[in-house]
């Protein structure tokens, strides 16, 4: 019997929930409602760095209609989160370090009251120093933003002997480059409904890219067992890292288990953008140093990431990114220095890319110029260099048969030749 | 004046978490007396296809049909955990963990096949299971589960997939940090009007190597929308923050690319297999986004002669950039 290898894998079947998108059935967390539902709203600090000298919730409880109006002291459980280290206050107590930072929860009978209670609270701040970027956060006397200073994380990577490397260079170019900070800018915005059921266990159906991890922060936060708070994703709108931390889901739950009512909590586009995790902005100082027939031979660079007021992904994020500088090619001598800080900017965490794509920007740039100056194309100076089996990694990982850079390259090679059009750029490729 | 430029972007991506970071999946799957299948997973399909993935997965594994199975994700109570979607590590985790379920549970029924069949060449194909060598000795998988169902052999099954890795030296940095890599390279054509600094950009080609493509169709729609959100990143979005206040609160100031602005993307798959993943497959997620703003950015420096440093390439910085070194010169 002649059967083909596979049946159903490799063909290219209509997705399951095509049906469902196409035809507005699936259900996004914006679109449950419960009766009884309440509607949250969170007050930001708006303010960058201050002392809280009071918080003033009376004349929003005297609303009628507002059902409650939570601040630090009504958590029942930890007044911490944060999806790898808890260095957020779920709301704030003494003092702010971010624009963003949560200070009182609303839950009101309508939007519009939930938006004009938090309006009514009156908060007092003290205005302190502002610290804007990894420098700034690292220079002595700066105002340290956590308890163990600005510098969150330091990493070292070092391979080969890297003064010998540029020794043997012909050709040395250094430059530095700085990225900017980008939103995930999802068509759904961060939301997400809570409600208790009769036998007391908390229910959340929200965004998420992991329901577990907003579990236990979750429980933390609310003092449950994990066993008694259920999330449950809805239908998520997209999401590229940016639903990767909890948004609404520490929040919502609060106001539901306070009330016990079901609340539902959805940021506006505005709330999106001005205070929910970014792509980092980095700082990449790079030397790079080449043969004049085009072999690379050593690496040097130093990265300087700022991933806000709280960790969030951030120094897995800031790591990788100087983890792979080297880009895809073999460099027998690397050293880099990866510095991750916090400011008082937002918080910056996962996105697709992960920090690789801000190193790629910059070896990208390098490979480019390398080219340039030892006058061979910039493909053919890629293939020269890149990973193969049996070359390592700028960490050392040795490639073994699934290694596919040069496949890619090559054929890319094929495709710009083959194309009639862009015969002057293809002169000393082959 | 208007003039083009054509340049590149390589990357590579270690897929899932590495550093002995718990990189872990588990699915369930559970057969109902009428053949019909329950998968349960925690993972949540985000956009990106991960749901569809898995049905061919068990499709595949067990001949029947994959819009027939209920997939139920992402739900504490009755999923089991499956780790987050992030670091393009569902399809080789999430997948390798519906692989060793779908096996699992089709020795089950294997064992049961045999016997009623008198068999013991089975091939679980279209609904049917049969004798290789003797395709007249059959079963309909629907009776088939009836069957197992009356002897009470065990209907539900979980597995759990394993991709953590060991960390490396904290002193270098250096060890196997990931399981496998990503491998992606991208061409841009790109004309730039000197006068105003606008850059277009007229061709993307996407080189990307899947490993083997689960569902052809998906990997393409992943990677354009990729290179969408890397044409973005490398010409017009940037969150401003100035003093620790967020000066793009709205999307009227915070620009993202519309229809208008995507150029031709021309997508390559390449399959170098990987040996630990499913059929061969590595992720797509990201690296479909990765070559892409270098791309475009070298494409640039060969159109001008000059590099952005500070990106975005939007107007205002490629405009800059013109001047400042006509200013020199």
């Amino acid at each position: 019997m002649n059967e083909p290898k596979f049946q159903c894998i490799g063909r290219p079947l209509p997705r399951v929930d095509a049906l469902d998108k196409v035809l507005g059935r699936a259900v996004y967390a914006g679109d449950i409602s419960f009766p009884h539902m309440l509607y949250g709203k969170i007050l930001r600090a708006g303010v960058p760095h201050a002392v809280i000298e009071e918080i003033d919730i009376s004349a929003a409880e005297a609303m009628e209609g507002v059902a409650c109006v939570l601040t630090a002291r009504d958590i029942p459980g930890i007044n911490r989160y944060g999806i790898a280290f808890p260095d957020q206050k779920v709301l704030a107590e003494d003092k702010v370090i971010s624009i963003a930072d949560p200070v009182a929860a609303v839950a009101a009978e309508s939007p519009e009251l939930a938006r004009d209670a938090v309006k009514a609270i009156r908060v007092k701040y003290r205005a302190l120093p502002v610290v804007t970027n990894p420098h700034e956060a690292l220079a002595e006397g700066a105002p340290a933003l956590h308890p163990e200073g600005n510098l969150f994380q330091y990493v070292k990577i070092r391979k080969g002997d890297v003064a010998e490397g540029f020794q043997q260079a012909d050709i040395i170019l250094e430059d530095t480059f700085q990225t900017q900070v980008q939103d995930h800018t999802y068509l759904e915005t961060e939301s997400g409904i809570a409600r208790m059921d009769k036998q007391g266990n908390l229910i959340l159906q929200t965004v998420s890219q992991g329901p577990f991890r907003d579990r236990a922060q979750v429980a933390a936060v609310c003092g449950l067992p994990q066993n008694r708070v259920r999330v449950i994703r809805a239908t998520v709108g997209g999401a590229f890292g940016g639903k990767d931390d909890v948004s609404v889901q520490v929040h919502v739950a609060l106001l539901a288990q306070a009330t016990g009512r079901p609340v539902r909590l959805v940021f506006t586009r505005e709330e999106s953008l001005t205070t929910q995790t970014k792509r980092h902005a980095i700082e990449i100082w790079s030397r790079w140093g080449v043969t004049k027939d085009g072999k690379l031979c050593a690496m040097e660079g130093k990265v300087y990431g700022d991933t806000g007021a709280y960790a969030g992904l951030g120094p897995f994020v800031v790591k990788k990114c100087g983890i792979y500088l080297c880009g895809p090619y073999y460099i027998p001598a690397v050293k880099v220095d990866i510095y991750t800080t916090y400011t008082n900017n937002i918080i910056k965490s996962a996105y697709r890319g992960f920090g690789v794509l801000q190193a790629s920007v910059v070896h990208e740039a390098m490979m480019d110029e390398l080219a340039l100056k030892c006058g061979i194309h910039p493909l053919k100076f890629r293939i020269m260099n890149a990973l193969d089996v049996g070359l390592d990694t700028g960490t050392g990982q040795v490639m073994k048969e699934d290694c596919g850079i040069k496949a890619t390259l090559k054929k890319m090679r094929e495709v710009v030749m083959n194309d009639p059009t862009l015969k002057t750029h293809c002169e000393g490729l082959r | 004046m208007k003039k083009r430029g054509i340049g590149y972007g390589s990357m590579f991506y270690g897929l899932g978490y590495g550093f002995s970071r718990t990189d872990i999946a588990s699915a369930t799957l559970e057969i109902s007396q009428d053949g019909s299948i329950i998968a349960r997973s925690g993972e949540v399909d985000y956009g990106q296809g991960s749901d569809t993935v898995f049905c061919q997965i068990i499709a595949e594994e067990l001949g029947v049909d994959y819009s027939a199975i209920k997939l139920i994700t992402a739900d504490t109570d009755v999923t089991p955990d499956s780790g987050p979607t992030s670091a393009s590590r569902l399809t080789f985790v999430g997948g390798n963990a519906f692989i060793k379920t779908s096996r699992s549970l089709k020795k089950i029924l294997n064992g049961v096949a045999e016997d009623i069949l008198g068999a013991s060449d089975l091939v679980f194909r279209e609904g049917m299971v049969f004798s290789r060598s003797a395709p007249e000795k059959s079963i309909s998988f629907k009776k088939l589960a009836g069957r197992a169902y009356a002897r009470g052999v065990p209907a539900v099954v979980t597995e759990w997939y394993n991709n953590t890795t060991q960390d490396v030296d904290p002193e270098t940095g250096q060890g196997d940090a990931y399981a496998t890599y990503c491998w992606a390279t991208q061409m841009a054509e790109v004309e730039v009007d000197t006068e105003t600094g606008r850059v277009e950009v007229l061709r993307i080609v996407a080189v990307t190597d899947v490993g083997k493509a689960l569902n052809p169709l998906n990997c393409e729609a992943q990677i354009e929308g990729g290179v969408v959100q890397g044409l973005g990143y490398a010409l017009e979005e940037e969150i401003k923050e100035e003093g620790g206040y967020v000066k793009t609160g709205t999307l009227g100031e915070y620009m993202i690319p519309t229809s208008l602005d995507i150029p031709t993307i021309e997508v390559h798959l390449l399959e170098v297999t990987e040996p630990k993943g499913p059929y061969g497959a590595k992720g797509v997620g990201e690296p479909a986004l990765i070559p892409t703003p270098p791309a475009v950015l070298n494409a640039v420096r060969d159109a001008l002669g000059l590099r952005i440093h500070k990106l975005p390439a939007n107007l205002e910085n490629v405009y800059h950039l013109i001047n400042g070194a006509e200013a020199g010169n």
